[in-house]
Protein backbone atom coordinates (compact mmCIF):
# COMPACT_ATOMS: atom_id res chain seq x y z
CA UNK A 1 0.00 0.00 0.00
CA UNK A 2 2.90 2.33 0.90
CA UNK A 3 4.63 1.49 -2.28
CA UNK A 4 1.55 2.27 -4.41
CA UNK A 5 0.94 6.08 -2.40
CA UNK A 6 5.00 6.69 -3.14
CA UNK A 7 4.43 5.64 -6.95
CA UNK A 8 1.34 7.75 -7.38
CA UNK A 9 2.99 10.70 -5.72
CA UNK A 10 6.36 9.82 -7.46
CA UNK A 11 4.04 10.12 -10.95
CA UNK A 12 2.58 13.86 -9.43
CA UNK A 13 5.85 14.92 -8.74
CA UNK A 14 7.39 14.24 -12.36
CA UNK A 15 4.56 15.59 -14.19
CA UNK A 16 4.52 18.66 -11.94
CA UNK A 17 8.54 18.97 -13.58
CA UNK A 18 7.52 17.55 -16.95
CA UNK A 19 4.93 20.53 -17.67
CA UNK A 20 6.99 23.23 -15.96
CA UNK A 21 9.96 22.12 -17.83
CA UNK A 22 8.15 21.89 -20.78
CA UNK A 23 7.12 25.67 -20.86
CA UNK A 24 11.09 26.98 -21.27
CA UNK A 25 12.44 27.61 -24.59
CA UNK A 26 15.27 26.67 -24.34
CA UNK A 27 18.63 27.72 -26.63
CA UNK A 28 16.42 30.98 -26.54
CA UNK A 29 17.44 33.95 -25.29
CA UNK A 30 14.23 35.46 -23.77
CA UNK A 31 15.57 37.39 -21.18
CA UNK A 32 16.35 41.32 -21.86
CA UNK A 33 18.49 41.93 -18.96
CA UNK A 34 20.77 38.50 -20.24
CA UNK A 35 21.14 40.08 -23.40
CA UNK A 36 22.47 43.40 -22.62
CA UNK A 37 25.49 41.77 -19.84
CA UNK A 38 26.04 39.74 -23.42
CA UNK A 39 26.29 42.49 -25.47
CA UNK A 40 27.14 45.46 -23.29
CA UNK A 41 29.12 43.95 -20.39
CA UNK A 42 32.62 43.96 -21.40
CA UNK A 43 32.12 47.29 -22.74
CA UNK A 44 30.47 49.41 -19.87
CA UNK A 45 32.53 47.37 -17.23
CA UNK A 46 35.84 46.75 -18.97
CA UNK A 47 35.54 43.04 -17.23
CA UNK A 48 36.27 39.99 -20.02
CA UNK A 49 34.92 37.87 -17.00
CA UNK A 50 30.79 38.52 -17.81
CA UNK A 51 29.94 36.51 -14.72
CA UNK A 52 32.73 38.93 -12.90
CA UNK A 53 30.89 41.90 -14.77
CA UNK A 54 27.37 41.12 -13.54
CA UNK A 55 28.62 39.93 -9.68
CA UNK A 56 30.14 42.73 -8.79
CA UNK A 57 29.07 45.69 -10.67
CA UNK A 58 25.47 45.56 -11.90
CA UNK A 59 24.45 43.23 -9.16
CA UNK A 60 27.22 44.68 -6.43
CA UNK A 61 25.02 45.84 -3.57
CA UNK A 62 24.06 41.97 -3.89
CA UNK A 63 27.16 40.69 -3.67
CA UNK A 64 27.98 42.93 -0.28
CA UNK A 65 24.65 41.46 1.20
CA UNK A 66 26.47 37.35 0.61
CA UNK A 67 29.45 38.49 2.13
CA UNK A 68 27.76 39.83 5.13
CA UNK A 69 25.88 36.63 5.10
CA UNK A 70 28.75 34.19 4.82
CA UNK A 71 30.32 36.74 7.90
CA UNK A 72 26.96 36.41 9.88
CA UNK A 73 27.33 32.72 9.43
CA UNK A 74 30.37 32.21 10.90
CA UNK A 75 29.20 34.37 13.89
CA UNK A 76 26.88 32.52 14.70
CA UNK A 77 29.20 29.67 14.30
CA UNK A 78 31.47 31.04 16.64
CA UNK A 79 28.83 31.79 19.33
CA UNK A 80 27.71 28.07 19.04
CA UNK A 81 30.60 26.45 19.72
CA UNK A 82 32.18 29.56 22.44
CA UNK A 83 30.22 27.91 25.43
CA UNK A 84 31.68 24.34 24.47
CA UNK A 85 35.36 25.44 24.95
CA UNK A 86 37.32 23.00 26.73
CA UNK A 87 40.98 23.66 27.51
CA UNK A 88 42.82 21.48 24.81
CA UNK A 89 45.43 18.74 26.66
CA UNK A 90 48.86 20.27 26.24
CA UNK A 91 51.21 18.12 23.89
CA UNK A 92 49.21 17.73 20.76
CA UNK A 93 50.09 14.26 19.19
CA UNK A 94 52.26 15.26 16.23
CA UNK A 95 51.40 14.46 12.49
CA UNK A 96 53.55 11.98 10.76
CA UNK A 97 56.70 13.91 9.04
CA UNK A 98 55.01 12.99 5.68
CA UNK A 99 52.07 15.59 6.50
CA UNK A 100 54.04 17.87 8.66
CA UNK A 101 57.06 18.74 5.89
CA UNK A 102 54.55 18.35 3.05
CA UNK A 103 52.33 20.90 4.65
CA UNK A 104 55.17 23.31 5.47
CA UNK A 105 56.26 22.98 2.00
CA UNK A 106 52.85 23.33 0.12
CA UNK A 107 51.17 26.29 2.77
CA UNK A 108 52.98 29.34 0.75
CA UNK A 109 52.24 27.91 -3.10
CA UNK A 110 48.12 27.44 -1.66
CA UNK A 111 48.32 30.47 -0.48
CA UNK A 112 50.12 32.10 -3.84
CA UNK A 113 47.57 30.23 -5.87
CA UNK A 114 44.57 31.41 -3.87
CA UNK A 115 45.65 34.79 -4.64
CA UNK A 116 45.91 33.91 -8.14
CA UNK A 117 42.59 33.14 -8.82
CA UNK A 118 41.31 36.61 -6.75
CA UNK A 119 43.76 38.81 -8.05
CA UNK A 120 42.51 37.52 -11.98
CA UNK A 121 38.82 37.69 -11.05
CA UNK A 122 37.88 39.92 -14.16
CA UNK A 123 39.90 38.12 -16.68
CA UNK A 124 39.94 33.84 -15.77
CA UNK A 125 37.12 32.14 -14.46
CA UNK A 126 37.37 32.26 -10.17
CA UNK A 127 37.54 35.49 -8.10
CA UNK A 128 37.16 36.03 -4.36
CA UNK A 129 34.93 33.75 -3.18
CA UNK A 130 36.81 30.73 -5.29
CA UNK A 131 40.01 32.21 -4.02
CA UNK A 132 39.23 32.97 -0.16
CA UNK A 133 38.16 28.73 -0.56
CA UNK A 134 41.46 28.12 -1.60
CA UNK A 135 43.58 29.92 0.84
CA UNK A 136 41.22 28.83 3.88
CA UNK A 137 41.86 25.22 2.64
CA UNK A 138 45.86 25.91 3.06
CA UNK A 139 44.84 26.74 6.51
CA UNK A 140 43.36 24.08 6.72
CA UNK A 141 46.27 21.56 6.46
CA UNK A 142 48.42 23.61 8.32
CA UNK A 143 45.83 22.93 10.79
CA UNK A 144 45.97 19.37 10.11
CA UNK A 145 50.00 19.73 9.67
CA UNK A 146 51.68 21.72 12.07
CA UNK A 147 49.58 22.03 15.14
CA UNK A 148 52.30 23.89 16.57
CA UNK A 149 52.27 27.28 14.54
CA UNK A 150 48.97 28.04 14.70
CA UNK A 151 48.07 31.61 13.65
CA UNK A 152 46.32 33.67 16.28
CA UNK A 153 42.29 34.30 15.76
CA UNK A 154 42.49 38.43 16.11
CA UNK A 155 44.54 37.99 13.14
CA UNK A 156 41.75 36.89 11.19
CA UNK A 157 39.45 39.19 12.68
CA UNK A 158 41.29 41.95 11.61
CA UNK A 159 42.04 40.65 7.85
CA UNK A 160 38.01 39.85 7.26
CA UNK A 161 37.32 43.57 8.95
CA UNK A 162 39.97 45.23 6.73
CA UNK A 163 38.14 43.13 3.60
CA UNK A 164 34.84 44.40 4.56
CA UNK A 165 35.93 47.84 4.86
CA UNK A 166 37.75 47.88 1.68
CA UNK A 167 34.12 47.38 0.34
CA UNK A 168 32.19 49.42 1.97
CA UNK A 169 34.96 52.38 1.42
CA UNK A 170 34.88 51.68 -2.26
CA UNK A 171 30.97 51.74 -2.49
CA UNK A 172 30.74 54.83 -0.24
CA UNK A 173 33.60 56.99 -2.93
CA UNK A 174 31.25 55.56 -5.95
CA UNK A 175 28.28 57.24 -3.95
CA UNK A 176 30.42 60.42 -3.98
CA UNK A 177 31.99 60.77 -7.04
CA UNK A 178 29.80 58.21 -9.69
CA UNK A 179 26.19 58.95 -8.40
CA UNK A 180 25.34 55.85 -6.87
CA UNK A 181 26.70 52.93 -4.64
CA UNK A 182 29.50 51.01 -5.98
CA UNK A 183 29.99 52.69 -9.35
CA UNK A 184 32.70 52.06 -11.34
CA UNK A 185 34.98 55.27 -10.72
CA UNK A 186 38.59 54.01 -11.96
CA UNK A 187 39.35 53.95 -15.47
CA UNK A 188 38.70 50.59 -16.98
CA UNK A 189 41.88 50.48 -18.96
CA UNK A 190 42.32 47.83 -22.18
CA UNK A 191 40.30 44.86 -22.02
CA UNK A 192 42.23 41.85 -20.94
CA UNK A 193 44.81 43.37 -19.01
CA UNK A 194 45.50 42.93 -15.11
CA UNK A 195 45.13 46.61 -14.05
CA UNK A 196 41.80 47.24 -15.96
CA UNK A 197 38.07 46.88 -15.12
CA UNK A 198 38.42 50.26 -12.72
CA UNK A 199 37.26 49.36 -8.98
CA UNK A 200 36.61 45.52 -9.94
CA UNK A 201 40.11 43.93 -8.95
CA UNK A 202 40.32 45.49 -5.84
CA UNK A 203 36.37 44.51 -4.75
CA UNK A 204 37.83 41.20 -5.04
CA UNK A 205 40.81 41.31 -3.48
CA UNK A 206 38.60 42.71 -0.46
CA UNK A 207 36.67 39.83 -0.85
CA UNK A 208 39.25 37.44 -0.96
CA UNK A 209 40.43 38.17 2.14
CA UNK A 210 37.53 38.52 3.98
CA UNK A 211 36.23 34.93 2.32
CA UNK A 212 39.56 33.42 3.38
CA UNK A 213 39.47 35.24 6.83
CA UNK A 214 35.93 33.94 7.25
CA UNK A 215 36.41 30.62 6.20
CA UNK A 216 39.41 29.67 8.32
CA UNK A 217 38.06 31.37 11.18
CA UNK A 218 35.61 29.07 10.87
CA UNK A 219 37.96 26.18 10.68
CA UNK A 220 39.85 27.61 13.70
CA UNK A 221 36.62 27.77 15.18
CA UNK A 222 35.69 23.78 14.43
CA UNK A 223 39.16 22.83 15.45
CA UNK A 224 39.48 24.16 18.97
CA UNK B 1 70.37 30.98 6.38
CA UNK B 2 67.27 32.31 6.89
CA UNK B 3 68.37 34.71 4.25
CA UNK B 4 68.80 31.53 1.38
CA UNK B 5 65.70 30.21 2.48
CA UNK B 6 63.59 33.22 1.74
CA UNK B 7 65.31 33.48 -1.73
CA UNK B 8 64.58 29.70 -2.06
CA UNK B 9 61.08 30.39 -1.84
CA UNK B 10 60.47 34.17 -4.07
CA UNK B 11 62.34 32.17 -6.41
CA UNK B 12 59.83 28.84 -6.40
CA UNK B 13 56.60 31.57 -5.74
CA UNK B 14 57.49 33.90 -8.66
CA UNK B 15 58.23 30.41 -11.24
CA UNK B 16 54.73 29.70 -10.35
CA UNK B 17 53.30 32.55 -10.55
CA UNK B 18 54.77 32.32 -14.12
CA UNK B 19 53.13 29.37 -15.26
CA UNK B 20 49.92 30.20 -13.99
CA UNK B 21 49.84 33.78 -15.60
CA UNK B 22 51.90 32.08 -18.57
CA UNK B 23 52.78 35.52 -19.70
CA UNK B 24 56.03 38.22 -19.20
CA UNK B 25 53.06 41.27 -19.46
CA UNK B 26 54.66 44.11 -17.07
CA UNK B 27 51.88 44.82 -14.82
CA UNK B 28 50.98 40.88 -14.21
CA UNK B 29 55.05 40.66 -13.63
CA UNK B 30 54.57 43.34 -10.80
CA UNK B 31 51.65 42.23 -9.41
CA UNK B 32 53.37 38.60 -9.16
CA UNK B 33 56.94 40.24 -7.50
CA UNK B 34 54.51 41.96 -5.33
CA UNK B 35 52.41 38.75 -4.07
CA UNK B 36 55.66 36.58 -4.03
CA UNK B 37 58.00 39.11 -2.29
CA UNK B 38 54.60 39.46 0.72
CA UNK B 39 54.24 35.67 0.88
CA UNK B 40 58.06 34.67 0.85
CA UNK B 41 58.85 37.63 3.83
CA UNK B 42 55.71 36.23 6.21
CA UNK B 43 56.18 32.33 5.69
CA UNK B 44 60.25 32.04 5.46
CA UNK B 45 60.26 29.79 8.65
CA UNK B 46 58.23 27.44 6.96
CA UNK B 47 61.55 26.85 4.61
CA UNK B 48 64.37 27.07 7.12
CA UNK B 49 64.31 23.42 8.42
CA UNK B 50 63.13 21.68 5.54
CA UNK B 51 66.97 21.13 3.97
CA UNK B 52 65.93 22.43 0.81
CA UNK B 53 69.17 21.32 -1.62
CA UNK B 54 71.56 24.45 -3.45
CA UNK B 55 70.88 24.17 -6.68
CA UNK B 56 73.01 23.23 -9.37
CA UNK B 57 72.65 21.70 -13.23
CA UNK B 58 73.44 18.25 -12.65
CA UNK B 59 70.29 18.02 -9.55
CA UNK B 60 68.56 19.50 -12.08
CA UNK B 61 69.15 17.27 -14.56
CA UNK B 62 68.98 14.19 -12.02
CA UNK B 63 65.50 15.56 -11.07
CA UNK B 64 64.14 15.58 -14.47
CA UNK B 65 65.54 11.98 -14.84
CA UNK B 66 64.19 11.00 -11.76
CA UNK B 67 60.62 12.12 -12.85
CA UNK B 68 61.16 9.63 -16.03
CA UNK B 69 62.29 7.07 -13.67
CA UNK B 70 59.70 7.57 -11.13
CA UNK B 71 56.58 7.21 -14.01
CA UNK B 72 58.68 4.04 -15.05
CA UNK B 73 57.75 2.49 -11.89
CA UNK B 74 54.60 3.67 -11.35
CA UNK B 75 53.97 2.24 -14.98
CA UNK B 76 55.31 -1.43 -14.07
CA UNK B 77 53.88 -1.67 -10.60
CA UNK B 78 49.99 -0.87 -12.18
CA UNK B 79 50.84 -3.35 -14.80
CA UNK B 80 52.02 -6.12 -11.39
CA UNK B 81 49.49 -5.10 -8.96
CA UNK B 82 46.77 -5.31 -12.12
CA UNK B 83 47.68 -8.74 -12.99
CA UNK B 84 48.12 -9.63 -8.80
CA UNK B 85 44.15 -8.62 -9.44
CA UNK B 86 43.05 -10.37 -12.01
CA UNK B 87 44.88 -13.57 -12.08
CA UNK B 88 41.75 -15.61 -10.41
CA UNK B 89 44.47 -17.15 -7.28
CA UNK B 90 45.19 -13.64 -6.22
CA UNK B 91 48.61 -13.87 -5.71
CA UNK B 92 49.02 -10.99 -3.09
CA UNK B 93 50.81 -11.62 0.40
CA UNK B 94 50.28 -7.92 2.31
CA UNK B 95 52.40 -7.23 5.14
CA UNK B 96 54.39 -4.19 6.83
CA UNK B 97 58.00 -4.10 6.27
CA UNK B 98 60.55 -1.98 7.55
CA UNK B 99 63.06 -0.04 5.08
CA UNK B 100 66.08 2.34 6.29
CA UNK B 101 66.73 5.13 4.34
CA UNK B 102 70.16 7.09 4.13
CA UNK B 103 68.73 10.30 3.44
CA UNK B 104 69.04 13.06 5.87
CA UNK B 105 66.85 16.30 5.54
CA UNK B 106 63.17 16.27 6.03
CA UNK B 107 61.99 16.89 2.22
CA UNK B 108 64.26 13.94 1.06
CA UNK B 109 62.49 11.54 3.01
CA UNK B 110 59.58 13.04 2.33
CA UNK B 111 59.74 12.90 -1.69
CA UNK B 112 61.35 9.15 -1.09
CA UNK B 113 57.79 8.44 1.05
CA UNK B 114 55.48 10.04 -1.19
CA UNK B 115 57.02 8.00 -4.84
CA UNK B 116 56.72 4.43 -2.43
CA UNK B 117 53.37 5.91 -2.01
CA UNK B 118 52.92 6.59 -5.69
CA UNK B 119 54.16 3.53 -7.09
CA UNK B 120 51.00 1.33 -6.67
CA UNK B 121 51.51 -1.83 -4.34
CA UNK B 122 53.61 0.30 -1.39
CA UNK B 123 52.13 2.18 0.71
CA UNK B 124 54.45 4.25 3.03
CA UNK B 125 52.67 4.10 6.64
CA UNK B 126 54.74 6.24 8.98
CA UNK B 127 58.16 7.43 8.73
CA UNK B 128 60.50 6.79 12.23
CA UNK B 129 63.93 8.76 12.18
CA UNK B 130 65.59 6.92 9.46
CA UNK B 131 62.89 3.88 8.89
CA UNK B 132 60.17 3.69 6.65
CA UNK B 133 57.14 1.85 7.61
CA UNK B 134 55.77 0.27 4.24
CA UNK B 135 52.62 -1.50 3.77
CA UNK B 136 53.56 -3.93 0.87
CA UNK B 137 50.63 -5.82 -1.50
CA UNK B 138 53.50 -8.88 -1.99
CA UNK B 139 55.93 -9.25 0.64
CA UNK B 140 59.05 -10.44 -1.19
CA UNK B 141 61.46 -10.00 1.66
CA UNK B 142 61.04 -9.24 5.53
CA UNK B 143 64.79 -8.45 6.27
CA UNK B 144 65.35 -4.95 6.67
CA UNK B 145 68.55 -4.80 4.48
CA UNK B 146 66.76 -7.00 1.39
CA UNK B 147 63.29 -5.04 1.43
CA UNK B 148 65.51 -2.03 1.42
CA UNK B 149 66.97 -2.90 -2.00
CA UNK B 150 64.08 -3.97 -3.46
CA UNK B 151 61.73 -1.42 -2.52
CA UNK B 152 63.82 2.17 -1.46
CA UNK B 153 66.94 1.83 -3.64
CA UNK B 154 66.07 2.12 -7.00
CA UNK B 155 64.49 5.91 -5.79
CA UNK B 156 67.17 6.48 -3.44
CA UNK B 157 70.45 6.54 -5.87
CA UNK B 158 68.79 9.71 -7.58
CA UNK B 159 67.41 11.32 -4.76
CA UNK B 160 71.23 11.26 -3.33
CA UNK B 161 72.30 12.81 -5.60
CA UNK B 162 69.81 15.46 -6.06
CA UNK B 163 69.57 16.31 -1.95
CA UNK B 164 72.92 15.39 -1.05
Amino acid sequence: MRKIISLILLGIVCVGIIFALYSIPFGKDKIKVGKHYIYNGIKETGAVNIVTSVVLNYRGFDTLGEVTILFIAALGLGVVLYGKKKKRKEGLEPASLVLYTGCRFLFPLILLFGAYIFIHGHLTPGGGFQGGAIIASGFLLSYLGCPRKWISKERFNITESLGGLVFVIMGLIGLTIGGYFLSNFLPKGIANTLFSAGIIPILYCAVGFKVGAELAGIIYNMIE
Amino acid sequence: MKFKSFLYLFILLILIWLTLTSTFHLQELTVGILVSFILALSLTENYIDLGLPALSAKKIMFFIFYIVILFKEIIMANLDVAYRILHPKMPIKPGIVIIRTGLKSDIAKMVLANSITLTPGTFTLDILGDNLLIHWINVKAENIDEATKIIGEKFEKYLRVIFG
